[in-house]
């Protein structure tokens, strides 16, 4: 292998893939990251057998070959070499690299033993916009399980039928549901939330087309010049529709900052006993009360469009992850009885919705 | 459960032929799904290894399956959630379910762990089907047997503590565990805690996350029999040594039974603190030993008889004398074969047998002493003339010094012929290379890695 490549596309490509490329593994070579020649493109892949990256980038390839090399020490030498030109070269299982006043040679080891990103024979296909995707993702994967002992809940699903899109996780304390259009397809894929946080990673800022394959056992995300295989979680998803109230008979409205302000200040005394806040809502006001019994307790209220009265009690980091992933001025916040669900939306949308259980007072 | 079998002999033979790694990373959690006419199908976790298996290893499976008496055609993978069977079982009221969790005191879910890890009755961990009446009593285990037996009789009294050491696979955990299960059954003993090292440390650590120290404490510190497995895990670990240590005098002044088993004897377990040294040392240390030619074949003989068949006496002998190494290899062994000759509807005999472990003997004479010392030195990447010539560095001494390790261990050269081998006049260079050598390997790592990788490598 031989070629001239840029720093600032090859260090690009090595951030995006480096990071899954893992030490810890009981296989040595998946420490490192596989750089190929295919089509007139330089190709940067790694995996840790659960997900896989490819990042593809122009090159001017004078002989085609491959390698793989430690990613963490190639990511960094390539990240400290000034811009510019810089030539690869393979000999003997080595990679030389030549920058302007930089060589080195890196030892490989043989792209032969590398698995490689895997095909997926007889793909089903859809497209999506990657700036409505990542919006629903990063609103939705906060509240997948990692609690592996329940594998099914470390996943985030995708549910598509005629109706609608909904991308959906939960961790059997709190639920988040989004809604995109339909994408006239039917299917139920559950990714794992780990793999999703890596796909968020690598979505542009800018939007573009996303294109994705998928079977019953993986799907693959083509954004870009980036590729995203990951492995699919197997197993029925809870049927979490039926646990969503239909009514609700305490409502409130209220400017989102000065909800998280109250509910910030009456977390701070509600560290001994694990974030447990009461939320009352009264007359056009809700009124937030923590105690601390070893330090003392904390009373803060707000104004808000209510619609009947009572109280409840909940967890104030998750109604704080909730309240942050809201995009919106204001929110509503209702309820029912002592020990249902609380629900709390955005209020000049009706796409997105998140649940939270109530604790025992 | 017939296919399993096969599979079973399919994978011993691949875990020996690549690295360990390889192994791990392609084969574990891989399964036969169905052998229908030579057509043969082999369930896998993920596509990832599916494609793996296509490309690198389909030929090899292929050679052993056909090796093993099954006609092959084709071999396919099929991906299946093996280890996530069980998510369908998932109740559709998931989310009410919680409500009843999350009452104050468990509201934070990180909590949950430390309830399950905290709350296993007195008997979890010790598994019924190791009893005194399945243990077979020989020469090397003999006084290990005596000592236990002694304990159930009248437990915390006699031989506090008691620590058994030996090899792998040579019986330690079954015999600790007769103890447990005999006191859990006879004397109606209410806290017997069998406990392996390992996971002690991992409710330590819990413990210490969810500071619930004081359960933990009060957990061990009240029981009546406390059995540890595999206690040299401990080395190194600051903090649970101590911990442990408490925990051994509370029990130990309370006259309560400690057994503790590990693969050496306390005061070649490095980097234990001294003081945990002495106190393992207090009452009685037994070193159990591999089993000798008699205590082999009345092993053979008790295993088979458990599955309900019969060997002849030439088969159990030659079975018994092949291999020496530990119970746990002669178990395997015996399962390939019973496996070997169900699959072809064969009586086993003394001809199946020898030919099915004729590898066994005849695996080193492939190797020349010339293959070795070359492998070992481009392992250490030097210079052959270096590692045979007359240099003295440390860098190229220690290649030396293993070179010679592993001619004596796989080829059983005599010393004077290892020394001639590697250009050195004495022999007793090579008797001194070897022995500090084996030691070495014992609390070296690095040396100890490097003859597991240099070994496989011989063999590929």
């Amino acid at each position: 292998m031989k070629l001239q490549v840029t720093q600032e596309n090859l260090n690009k490509a090595l951030i995006s893939v480096s990071r899954i490329a893992s030490s810890r593994s009981t296989l040595p070579i998946l420490a490192n990251v596989l750089i190929k020649t295919s089509n007139n493109l330089l190709s940067i892949s790694a995996t840790n057998l659960s997900l896989a990256i490819t990042h593809s980038i122009g090159a001017k390839i004078s002989q085609d070959g491959s390698i793989t090399v430690p990613a963490r020490l190639m990511q960094d030498y390539i990240s400290s070499l000034p811009g510019g030109i810089i030539e690869l070269e393979v000999e003997n299982n080595k990679l030389k690299i030549k920058a302007k006043n930089y060589t080195s040679t890196i030892n490989g080891i043989s792209a032969d033993d590398y698995p490689e990103m895997p095909l997926i024979e007889k793909p089903s296909k859809f497209t999506i916009q990657s700036n409505s995707l990542k919006e629903a993702l990063s609103e939705v994967v906060l509240v997948a399980s990692n609690d592996e002992t329940r594998p099914i809940l470390t996943g985030v699903l995708f549910d598509s039928n005629q109706n609608g899109f909904l991308i959906a996780a939960t961790d059997s304390y709190r639920l988040a549901e989004k809604k995109l259009t339909s994408l006239k397809k039917e299917f139920k894929l559950l990714i794992p939330a780990s793999s999703i946080q890596d796909l968020l990673r690598i979505l542009p800022d800018e939007n573009t087309t996303i294109n994705v394959d998928y079977d019953d056992n993986q799907i693959k995300f083509n954004v870009n010049e980036i590729q995203l295989l990951t492995r699919l979680l197997s197993g029925q998803y809870p049927d979490y529709q039926a646990l969503i109230p239909k009514k609700f008979e305490i409502k409130a409205k209220i400017n989102k900052q000065s909800m998280v302000s109250i509910v910030k200040i009456a977390n701070l005394f509600a560290r001994e006993t694990a974030g447990s806040i009461k939320i009352n809502v009264k007359a056009n006001l809700i009124e937030i009360n923590s105690i601390a019994s070893q330090i003392g307790e904390n009373n803060s209220s707000t104004e808000a469009e209510t619609e009947g009265e009572g109280e409840i009690t909940l967890n104030a980091k998750y109604l704080l992850d909730a309240l942050n992933v809201i995009d919106s001025n204001e929110i509503d916040f209702s309820f029912n009885g002592k020990l249902d669900p609380i629900l709390v939306t955005p209020s000049n949308k009706k796409d997105y919705l998140h649940i939270i259980m109530p604790l025992k007072s | 459960m017939k296919s399993n079998n096969i599979w079973q002999a399919v994978l011993g033979e691949i875990e020996l032929s690549i690295s360990h790694g390889n192994f791990i990373t392609w084969f574990k959690n891989t399964q036969l799904i169905s052998d229908f006419d030579g057509e043969i199908i082999i369930g896998v976790n993920n596509i990832f290894v599916k494609q793996q298996l296509e490309k690198k290893f389909i030929d090899n499976i292929k050679d052993i399956l056909e090796k093993n008496g099954v006609q092959v055609k084709t071999v396919s993978f099929k991906i299946q959630n093996i280890a996530r069977e069980d998510t369908d079982t998932i109740p559709d009221n998931i989310i009410e379910e919680s409500v009843e969790n999350n009452q104050i005191d468990k509201i934070n879910k990180t909590y949950q762990p430390l309830t399950n890890s905290l709350s296993h009755t007195y008997r979890q961990g010790l598994n019924e089907k190791y009893t005194f009446d399945n243990f077979i009593v020989g020469d090397g285990n003999e006084l290990a047997f005596a000592a236990c037996q002694a304990i159930v009789s009248q437990p915390g009294t006699r031989y506090n503590p008691l620590f058994i050491y030996g090899g792998v696979g040579i019986g330690k955990t079954h015999l600790i565990q007769a103890v447990g299960n005999y006191l859990v059954k006879n004397n109606n003993f209410s806290k017997v805690l069998y406990i392996s090292t390992e996971q002690f440390v991992q409710e330590f650590v819990d413990a210490l996350r969810f500071r619930k120290t004081a359960d933990f404490v009060s957990h061990y510190r009240t029981a009546d029999v406390l059995i540890v497995d595999d206690v040299q895990f401990i080395a190194g670990k600051e903090k649970i040594q101590e911990e442990f240590f408490h925990t051994f005098n509370a029990l130990h002044q309370a006259n309560k039974q400690i057994i503790i088993s590990s693969d050496k004897p306390p005061k070649d377990i490095p980097t234990l603190e001294d003081r945990l040294k002495s106190r393992f040392a207090w009452g009685m240390s037994i070193d159990m030993q591999n089993p000798d030619f008699e205590t082999r074949c009345a092993i053979i003989k008790i295993k088979t008889s458990e599955q309900g068949i019969d060997l002849t006496n030439d088969v159990i002998e030659f079975l018994a004398n092949n291999i020496q190494t530990n119970i746990r290899e002669l178990e395997g062994a015996l399962n390939q074969l019973l496996a070997f000759c169900e699959m072809r509807q064969l009586e086993p005999n003394l001809a199946i047998t020898s030919s099915l472990f004729s590898s066994i003997k005849t695996r080193p004479k492939h190797l020349s002493s010339r293959q070795i010392v070359e492998k070992t030195a481009r392992y250490f990447q030097i210079q052959l003339d270096d590692i045979l010539g007359a240099k003295r560095d440390k860098d190229i001494v220690v290649p030396r010094q293993v070179a010679m390790y592993i001619l004596r261990s796989e080829l059983h050269l005599s010393f004077p012929k290892i020394a001639r081998e590697l250009g050195r006049k004495d022999h007793t260079t090579a008797i001194h290379s070897v022995d500090k050598i084996e030691k070495e390997s014992k609390i070296n790592m690095e040396i100890k890695k490097a003859i597991t990788e240099i070994t496989e490598k011989l063999y590929v």
